[in-house]
């Protein structure tokens, strides 16, 4: 009788979840649509590479160097040559004013240089706050420099091998110019089973994403009602148990999430088209454990917040949190060796982790990311309900 | 021969200079009260006087400062499940759920304690019929207007049949027609054997009790049955005598069962007797031998207001009194 009684005040809450949450048809519906809607905004309009650094070169006089823009136009299609100038302070004033993004100003005695046996200096100048974008400046002017290095050495082989003719009459090699300045290349070739795809990159990571956030946000916010209500008092002089009130309230919140998560990834696999080459059962228990686990932080978050509104600010720093550590939008290995650690305390990090394996190699090589969500899991809902507890019992 | 010797069963309530205070207020002070079982205890005093404070220490939502406080017997801070299962508790404020219907919120409440299935249907039914909303039963509780919530949330009281209910202002917001009803159906409980302790601002109410305690300033003013109340309100009983035409009752005051004579108009007056039973008939007797034509004389019955705003009168020139002495 006594386990009957126990199951009924959890089915209680289970139900009450359930039927406060259909009874906002628009919430239910911003739960469900919402991530598809925004994943598919995000598939229309990124476009996933960075424009082209907008680039005046500065050619001294009498470089030798070409002195037109269509010159340098087939470099590399990172660098957009706007325009080529002899005056490097009027482009310098173009970089500051941030007309242009990239200056690239070419030695004035190259030749000298070369022929003196000295290594000449293709300065870039670059007016960018982006780290990223500025190390890309960097990474594309060496590109540049290595291409001007491999145009001279071809035009030096050229004018060798002219010479060479000239005086002696025969052609010294059969290799041309082109492949002596450059005797590889690369041909790239990706083994992975599914083609780079923005939508099919993010796609899978914001499933884990979402379902964290919702599971946090969602728990948070209906034990902070409950307790501002004063239902907490209630639930002090009833014989309801604090580990049953976590319990029901948990377990109609997975139950949420989970049929949201499955309509969105229906939605990812059918309507934008992310591909799922993984077991789709292994792909519902990794998500079930990131809702688990949050679920677990959203009750920990209602306990410690002392109103609905800290709640909600909490909820948004664990989100903001995901963004920069989960590997949502950053690469983890971009971390510091002794702060990756960290970022595998968020529920997202494991969970966008496995959602990628499975989704888009069909199988995961990290299969410790199941133990640690389920170790999260057991032990944040544990806590937040020993702190739950204590929490009626003071109220 | 082995005599069995009964154990009495404890009190419902029992608190024993009871205090709580909150850093430097003092919401109770030495609260002493013994509430025995089958009977409705209210709790009256004005706003902020410290009922909740009382009922609060009763339900374990708050720790006695100093003092003890029992319930069944047991310590509220430290209740077994049990024994809360047969308690129930109507907060002051809205608990319910705005989304939920009425029948949903009182289902949950009765789940919460236990009430399964079967048995919770009826009992629902029972109690929203009870407290006159079975013909709103799927109406959201948000809609519902603040009398109807105050019954949705004494429906959720009730549906588990408990043994002692704490009800903070249960009858607030509700019209008095109902309010007669619902005092109607909390007699009942009493008549079967529940203990109420129950607060209000409707001084009147007191009326509905068996033992009334007055709060004032967080001081247990008073606490006896509401007649015994009246009675030290005005020191008695009172007659409450008119005489056809303009009489001087002050001849009275020389009968040994009359202890005051109040004059209250030409032809009306008030004595103030031990008993007015007993000595109704000796003051209709002495007014028609000092020459007095008896209009009407009946025992004069002060209104509650009246009563409790005498009885706090009484306890601040008592205070005042102690102080000076102090």
């Amino acid at each position: 009788m006594t386990n009957l009684q126990s199951l009924s005040r959890i089915l209680a809450f289970l139900g009450k979840e359930f039927t406060e949450t259909l009874r906002r048809p628009g919430a239910v519906l911003s739960l469900v649509l919402g991530p598809l809607l925004i994943m598919v905004l995000f598939g229309l309009s990124f476009y996933g590479y960075p424009p082209p650094f907008r680039t005046v070169i500065v050619v001294p006089p009498n470089s030798g160097l070409p002195t037109t823009a269509d010159s340098y136009s087939k470099i590399t299609p990172d660098i957009d040559v706007v325009d080529v100038v002899t005056d490097a302070e009027a482009a310098r004033e173009r970089l500051r004013s941030r007309s242009i993004d990239l200056v690239i100003i070419a030695p004035p005695d190259l030749a000298a240089q070369l022929l003196a046996g000295k290594q000449s200096v293709l300065a870039a100048e670059v007016n960018i706050s982006d780290p990223i974008a500025a190390a890309n400046a960097g990474y594309l002017a060496n590109i540049f420099s290595g291409e001007v290095n491999q145009r001279i050495i071809e035009e030096a082989v050229r004018q060798g091998l002219q010479i060479a003719v000239a005086k002696t009459g025969e052609k010294p090699t059969d290799v041309p110019p082109n492949v002596i300045a450059a005797p590889t290349r690369t041909e790239l070739q990706n083994v992975a089973a599914v083609k780079p795809a923005v939508v099919s990159f993010f796609g899978p990571a914001m499933l884990a994403f979402v379902l964290q956030h919702l599971a946090v946000s969602l728990v948070a916010l209906s034990v902070i009602r409950e307790r501002g209500s004063g239902s907490f008092e209630l639930f002090r002089v009833s014989p309801v148990s604090a580990s049953e009130v976590v319990l029901g309230k948990v377990l109609a919140f997975a139950i949420i999430c989970a049929i949201v998560g499955a309509i969105t990834t229906v939605g990812l696999v059918a309507g934008l088209g992310v591909p799922l080459l993984g077991d789709p059962l292994l792909l519902a228990i990794a998500m079930g454990l990131v809702i688990a686990a949050s679920l677990g932080i959203g009750v920990i978050i209602a306990v410690i917040s002392d109103s609905e509104r800290q709640a909600v600010q909490l909820s948004l720093l664990v989100l903001l949190a995901s963004v920069f550590f989960s590997g949502f939008a950053l690469n983890l290995d971009l971390f510091l060796p002794v702060a990756q650690p960290f970022t595998y305390l968020l529920p997202a990090t494991h969970g966008i982790a496995l959602a990628h394996d499975l989704m888009l190699f069909g199988w995961t090589n990290a299969p410790w990311h199941f133990f640690a969500l389920f170790a999260m899991a057991v032990g944040l809902i544990a806590v937040g309900s020993l702190m739950l507890s204590r929490q009626i019992a003071r109220s | 021969m082995h005599h069995v010797r009964s154990i009495p069963p404890p009190p419902a309530v029992e608190m024993s200079a009871a205090t709580r205070s909150f850093g430097d207020f003092t919401a109770l002070r030495d609260a002493t009260l013994r509430v025995e079982a089958g009977t409705i205890l209210g709790i009256i005093g004005p706003s902020g006087a410290g009922k909740t404070t009382c009922v609060r220490l009763m339900t374990g939502g708050l720790a006695a400062t100093s003092g003890t406080v029992r319930v069944l017997g047991e310590d509220p801070q430290r209740f077994r499940r049990r024994t809360r299962e047969r308690l129930a508790y109507m907060p002051q404020q809205f608990t319910m759920y705005p989304d939920l219907t009425a029948r949903e919120n009182v289902s949950f409440m009765a789940s919460l304690y236990g009430l399964l299935w079967l048995n919770r249907r009826s009992r629902v039914r029972k109690v929203l019929e009870v407290v006159d909303l079975w013909d709103v039963r799927d109406r959201r509780a948000g809609q519902l207007s603040g009398g109807m919530q105050r019954r949705v949330e004494l429906a959720s009281a009730l549906v588990h049949e408990p043994v002692i209910l704490f009800l903070d202002e249960p009858t607030a917001g509700i019209d008095p027609l109902l309010r007669a009803r619902l005092w109607e159906e909390l007699h009942r409980r009493r008549d079967a054997g529940a203990t109420l302790i129950v607060t209000t601002q409707y001084v009147n109410e007191a009326e509905e009790c068996d033992q009334v305690a007055l709060i004032a300033e967080g001081r247990l003013v008073a606490l006896a049955p509401p007649e015994e109340l009246r009675r030290r309100a005005i020191g008695g009983h009172a007659i409450e005598v008119e005489t056809e035409a303009p009489f001087d009752p002050s001849g009275l005051t020389a009968l040994p069962e009359v202890l005051e004579v109040r004059s209250t108009g030409a032809r009306t007056f008030l004595a103030m007797v031990e008993d007015a039973g007993s000595a109704m008939p000796v003051v209709v007797e002495a007014v028609a031998a000092h020459g007095g034509a008896i209009e009407s004389a009946r025992e004069y019955r002060q209104s509650f207001d009246d009563v409790f705003a005498a009885l706090l009168e009484q306890a601040e020139s008592s205070a005042g009194a102690d102080a000076n002495a102090a």
